[in-house]
């Protein structure tokens, strides 16, 4: 392995393996056979139009949604399902929430909890999930909100933050548990255009960090500038997963992410 | 008014109030915690379980609470369970307000957005660290003024305990006017009583209130 | 004694006439329960305070005193004010006034719960008070609230029955004089019990429904 392997950290290596993974709500078949790799240490964006199953992809990675076929694996665990077993049964609860603090997530509706300060929503998992003490985890929350730089918004009640801001603390709140990836689920889209920016410069330094960041986004620029990798779904398939410059640069070859990116020229030019 | 009578009833008076707050609060605490292990049951069992507190629900909240004291009082020797007025009292007072308790808590865990919830267990948290942590600070936010209405209502329905003869102050009361043929004061003095309740409950829930809202308040 | 089916079978004549009367206080009182609830919630969390204590000594008042009180009061205080009423409308106005007390701090816990944002989405669009409070307000806070509104519903049916200290001739009163005239009082009480209970599950019934489709939309 190690001559794949561009430094010791292990980037490059898959991290999350996703296996002809298959998923439906009643009738309507919202993935089907998708199969991707993350890397370590790769941002890897999800884009696609609404409905093509990006959002479904994320929440099956960390067993939000239960996926009907296939694998998802972390770091070679399978995540939700018990190894082996046949028909399917879910992990113990106390199994998958060791999973669920390896792999981070921010919504896109922030999801902060109203009636805890921006700290207290950091601290909070760190004491009832960890079980660290008091003052450690808020010197750990202080550190984590320090990395989105809301240090002077620590007190604060999520009532009195800006969206921008209220997404930074969901982004510490997140990466305080120190988890091997991240999932982003359109962070940026419920907010105003001009607090778009803080979120992204945020999520660009922890790219820099080396984090594993997956992405669903309809921030084309980021997707363009900060991603590794780009996957384009559409009618829950994955229809291609290549770098950014093959998918925006020049005309793609597949035909429909080729109208795709051209409804989102058109859009934004207008 | 005359005072000397106060001063002969007023022991009695202030016993049978004692009584009163004896069974509304032992009654309406115990069917506040019952309502929660209700609505808990409701949220995370399976149907068969469902359909039974459903009709529990509808029952006990459909029919009057005089009828149901009876049942248990005079209908609990029949099965072997025989009750002091006072434990009738309290217990039937526990199973009346369990239902309006239990709904008023359901329409809690459906105010808490669904986020909320997903957003904890994205960080690992256990359920039983949910409900206590995220769930039950957020729905307090909804739900504290329906508590205290019900809480309120309790007070009144205190007055129905007299029928199975629990020495409380309407039946204090009652002896007093019986015994004096004085009607007036003793029913304003009643209402004093009952009105003081109600105003303690209020500023109880008030309190609550304003420390469950307080991250609402914009700074 | 034996409980005895003839009794109720020869009375529910009687019984089901004196339900109308029941179904005619619950259901006005719920009418105006519900629109005076809306428009007391709306003042105690107006920023004027003339109109926000107002409401609150509003419902201190119609919460604290006891109903048996306020029905006397209508019925035979407001006549002095040169407001004589029929017993039916006094009945009616009584529990619909206190009920709204009750309603409207249902209401208000649930608007608590509505994110502060969408009032000032609404502001900023221009929506006008009545508005918001017609399509956005209201429409959120029965949809949280609907359990505990559906209770306070059940509960002004079962207080209804005071309405018979003012004349009125519904179930519990006309459950009594036949009781009084049978001495079988389990069986005329118990056939109440169930009449009340169809009434209150109806109730229930049209509060799930309309859980379910406000849940759905």
């Amino acid at each position: 392995m190690a001559d794949t392997t561009p430094n010791s950290n292990g980037a490059g290596e898959p991290i999350i393996t996703v296996r002809n993974m298959g998923k439906s709500f009643d009738d309507f078949v919202a993935l089907r056979d998708v199969t991707l790799d993350v890397n370590r240490s790769e941002v890897l964006c999800l884009i696609g139009p609404s409905g093509s199953g990006k959002s479904t992809l994320l929440r099956c990675l960390n067993f939000l949604e239960a996926y009907d076929t296939g694998e998802v694996r972390l770091e070679g665990e399978l995540i939700g399902w018990q190894e082996g077993v046949s028909p399917r049964k879910a992990r113990s609860s106390g199994t998958l929430r060791k999973q669920r603090q390896h792999i981070g997530m921010v919504f896109q509706q922030f999801n902060l909890w109203p009636h805890m300060t921006a700290l207290e929503n950091v601290a909070e998992a760190l004491v009832q999930v960890k079980g660290m003490g008091k003052v450690a985890a808020r010197e750990k929350a202080e550190a984590a909100l320090a990395k989105v730089h809301l240090s002077d918004k620590a007190q604060s009640y999520p009532a009195n933050l800006s969206g921008g801001q209220q997404q930074r603390v969901a982004i510490a709140r997140a990466i305080a548990m120190e988890p091997r990836v991240m999932l982003f689920d359109e962070p940026t889209s419920a907010l105003d255009p001009e607090l778009v920016g803080e979120v992204l410069a945020v999520m660009k330094e922890m790219a820099a960090e080396g984090m594993t960041m997956v992405v669903v986004t309809h921030e084309m620029g980021f997707a363009a500038h900060v991603a590794d990798r780009v996957a384009f779904l559409d009618a829950g398939r994955l229809v291609t997963c290549a770098p950014p410059a093959d998918i925006f640069a020049r005309e793609p070859d597949d035909a429909r992410v080729r109208s795709f990116l051209q409804t989102y020229r058109e859009r934004n030019v207008v | 008014m005359e005072l000397d009578l106060f001063v002969r009833y007023g022991p009695a008076l202030i016993r049978g109030f004692g009584v009163t707050i004896l069974c509304w609060a032992a009654g309406s605490l115990g069917g506040l915690v019952l309502g929660f292990v209700i609505a808990c049951l409701y949220r995370w069992s399976i149907a068969p379980v469902r359909w039974v507190i459903y009709a529990y629900v509808e029952v006990i909240r459909g029919t009057p609470f005089m009828i149901q004291l009876f049942i248990l009082y005079y209908g609990g020797p029949y099965i072997g369970l025989v009750l002091s007025p006072v434990q009738a009292g309290i217990l039937s007072f526990i199973v009346y307000g369990s239902p309006y308790f239990s709904e008023i808590f359901r329409s809690g865990f459906n105010a808490v957005p669904k986020g909320q919830v997903e957003a904890a267990r994205c960080v690992g948290m256990a359920e039983a660290t949910i409900l206590r942590r995220i769930v039950l600070p957020q729905m307090l936010v909804p739900i504290t003024p329906p508590l205290t209405n019900f809480f309120i209502i309790l007070t009144k329905e205190t007055a129905i305990l007299s029928v199975v003869t629990v020495p409380e102050l309407l039946y204090e009361t009652q002896t007093m006017a019986a015994e004096t043929f004085t009607y007036v004061e003793p029913f304003l003095v009643l209402s004093l009583f009952y009105w003081l309740m109600v105003i303690g409950t209020n500023w109880l829930g008030g309190r609550v209130e304003a420390r469950v809202t307080r991250h609402l308040k914009r700074a | 004694m034996n409980f005895s089916f003839d009794v109720i079978w020869h009375n529910l004549p009687y019984l089901l006439a004196a339900a109308r009367w029941t179904l005619l206080i619950s259901v006005a009182g719920m009418a105006i329960s519900i629109i005076w609830g809306v428009f007391l919630c709306a003042a105690r969390i107006s920023k004027n305070p003339l109109l926000s204590n107002l409401a609150a000594l509003y419902i201190s008042f119609f919460r604290g005193v006891p109903l048996l009180v306020q029905l006397l009061m209508a019925y035979y205080m407001l006549p002095y004010v040169g407001l004589d009423l029929p017993a039916i409308a006094a009945a009616i106005l009584a529990v619909g006034l206190c009920s709204a007390a009750y309603t409207a701090e249902i209401l208000r816990g649930a608007l608590q719960a509505i994110p502060a944002g969408q009032t000032e989405a609404a502001h900023a669009l221009g929506i006008p008070a009545f508005s918001l409070w017609k399509r956005i307000l209201v429409p959120q806070a029965v949809r949280i609230g609907l359990p505990s509104l559906v209770n306070e519903l059940i509960l002004l049916v079962k207080v209804s029955s005071l309405a018979s200290v003012v004349g009125i001739g519904e179930l519990t009163r006309i459950s009594q004089n036949i009781t009084g005239q049978t001495y079988r009082p389990l069986e005329i009480y118990i056939a109440a019990a169930a009449i009340y209970f169809l009434i209150n599950l109806v109730i229930s019934g049209l509060g799930r429904l309309a859980e379910k489709r406000l849940q759905a939309g």
